[in-house]
């Protein structure tokens, strides 16, 4: 008896991305299935870059703590100790000066304009447009020497302080800021036209990792990713912290969905943190010292607890503080964007091909900090699962 | 295809100056640069290490160091050691686990830190503050 029936089971090539990988900067696996060149599934394994920075929190005093949270990541190291922060400042109920807001704004802003360049110069590097990304590398230098001016360092600022910030600027940094900024502005203008017009990055970006309105907020997207998709979502226009409220700015959205879009956000928001910037340095409010004298400051803190959230380079950033009224917190819950953006990434990739792999990652701005999930072993069967947080707090698993 | 828009930057790159040096090089081949390193801020946050003579060993930095860098070691033998230090203890930064936050030079209840703009770590003598912080003291005499 001969067979009567042939099954094909098509060939699918299981394809490990990462953790080290050439085209991405970041430790995080993405298993691509994929069917000659095309991707048909992509699975997301983090928790190679786990640092412990919560339970680090718990064991240092408040105050050690903004230094500490600083360095959860290094790009968006001012904003997550201006969340830290200001958490603290809602627990003690201070409120900094108007100076020290504008500079807190100024600080946060110059972070997103060297984010921004930054992942689009990645972009360029990834497209294999290396003299781009190095002609990016080289002009982002001014606004890492006006931070360098402004903070005293050129990446890790330290610069957060509870009640306003640690160093003030003069009437000559303040001069030497503003020329700086007007000297990046043209060049970050001439990168946006090159983005619009030059067909080799047209070619790559253009209707790849189509994320639509629906998908964006479904999955819970934040930051210039969803913006890019049309969802005005920003916690700057909708929290008002700090002095966003007084200074002049706009919501960025496209309405395409493809990674172009996301960069072109991105642009958008370069040029509009540099105006933001101008302005603020050029209408400083001169209401006092916004420096604190931090001696003063008190050790312990009052009972309670406290949320703040910011819109870092890549999207909200949360932080929940709690104190039992020691000198240590209680706890620290941090909520990086990132964990959003990358976690729920894998319904872009399936339909296109490999090589579009590291362009839909790299154009989501991936930051790899302190994310897991949690994983069960059958210890009898051998076979092991990933269970959502939810069910594991009822219990089903 | 067109022709790429970015031709023109790369074509002005060619013959221009390189934007970088290897840093002991002074020069690129005849193009003589003015500096030999990275030029940085005055106030840029550098190495810092404690002012001997106003230092009272309270050890407030060591408690405050986000990175636990700094340690509070004894005054050597053969340094006379001030008055207003009645532990005789000093505080040394280990710059490789220091973090250069300059919380210690702002905790400090008597401004004892002294602040350089020196980024250049890589040395095999100035691994921690010691050296530093003792030239600030004067022998004792005979010792």
């Amino acid at each position: 008896m001969g067979a009567k029936k042939v099954i094909e089971v098509p060939y699918v090539v299981e394809l490990p991305v990462g953790p080290q990988h050439p085209a991405l900067h970041e430790p995080l696996l993405l298993k691509a299935y994929a069917e000659g060149e095309e991707i048909v599934k992509v699975e997301i394994n983090t928790g190679y870059n786990h640092r412990g920075i919560e339970k680090l929190a718990e064991r240092n005093n408040f105050y050690r703590n903004i230094f500490i949270c600083g360095r959860v990541c290094g790009i968006c190291n001012t904003v997550h100790a201006n969340c830290y922060t200001r958490a603290l400042e809602y627990l003690l109920g201070v409120e900094p000066n108007n100076r020290a807001k504008y500079l807190r704004v100024v600080a946060m802003e110059f972070e997103r304009i060297h984010s921004h360049m930054l992942i689009n110069a990645i972009m360029a590097e990834i497209l294999g447009f290396d003299s781009l990304f190095m002609n990016m590398m080289l002009d982002r230098e001014r606004i890492m020497k006006a931070k360098e001016i402004l903070t005293g360092n050129r990446v890790i600022g330290d610069y957060m302080m509870v009640g306003g910030v640690r160093r003030d600027v003069d009437e000559v940094k303040r001069d030497k800021l503003i020329k700086l900024l007007k000297q990046l502005r043209p060049r970050v203008e001439y990168y946006k036209k090159l983005f619009i017009e030059d067909e080799t990055i047209l070619k790559r970006l253009v209707d790849t990792g189509l994320l639509s309105r629906v998908n964006a907020t479904k999955y819970s997207f934040v930051g210039p990713v969803a913006r890019g998709s049309n969802v005005r979502i920003d916690v700057r226009a909708s929290d008002k912290y700090d002095a966003y409220g007084d200074i002049p700015w706009n919501v960025i959205t496209y309405k395409e969905g493809d990674s172009w879009a996301r960069m072109m956000v991105r642009w958008d928001e370069t040029l509009e943190a540099i105006d933001m910037c101008i302005y603020a340095l050029e209408h400083l409010p001169s209401d006092g010292n916004p420096v604190p004298d931090e001696r003063r400051l008190p050790r312990k803190f009052p009972e309670g607890e406290s949320y703040a959230r910011v819109e870092a380079q890549r999207g909200e950033l949360t932080y929940y503080v709690m104190s039992t009224g020691g000198v240590n917190p209680y706890r620290v819950k941090i909520r990086t964007p990132s964990f959003l953006n990358v976690i729920h990434s894998a319904i872009l990739y399936p339909g296109y091909s490999i090589a579009d792999l590291p362009v839909i990652f790299v154009s989501l701005d991936p930051c790899i900090a302190c994310m897991e999930r949690v994983a069960v072993v059958d210890v009898d069967e051998g076979r092991r699962r990933l269970v959502r947080l939810k069910d594991l707090a009822k219990g089903v698993y | 295809m067109g022709k790429p828009k970015i031709l023109k930057l790369i074509l002005k790159n060619f013959v221009s100056k390189p934007a970088t040096l290897h840093y002991p090089l002074k020069e690129y081949r005849v193009i003589k640069f003015p500096y030999e390193h990275t030029l940085i801020e005055e106030d840029a946050r550098g190495r810092h290490y404690a002012d001997l003579t106003k230092c009272t060993g309270c050890s407030l930095c060591k408690l405050d160091c986000p990175a636990d860098a700094i340690e509070m070691i004894p005054i050597p033998e053969g340094y006379e050691a001030p008055k207003i230090n009645p532990r005789k203890i000093y505080p040394v930064v280990n710059y490789f686990r220091c973090v250069f936050c300059y919380r210690c030079v702002t905790i400090c209840p008597v401004n004892a830190y002294i602040t350089t703009s020196e980024y250049r770590l890589a040395s095999p003598e100035s691994i921690d503050s010691s050296q530093l912080s003792l030239s600030t003291l004067k022998k004792a005499s005979g010792g």
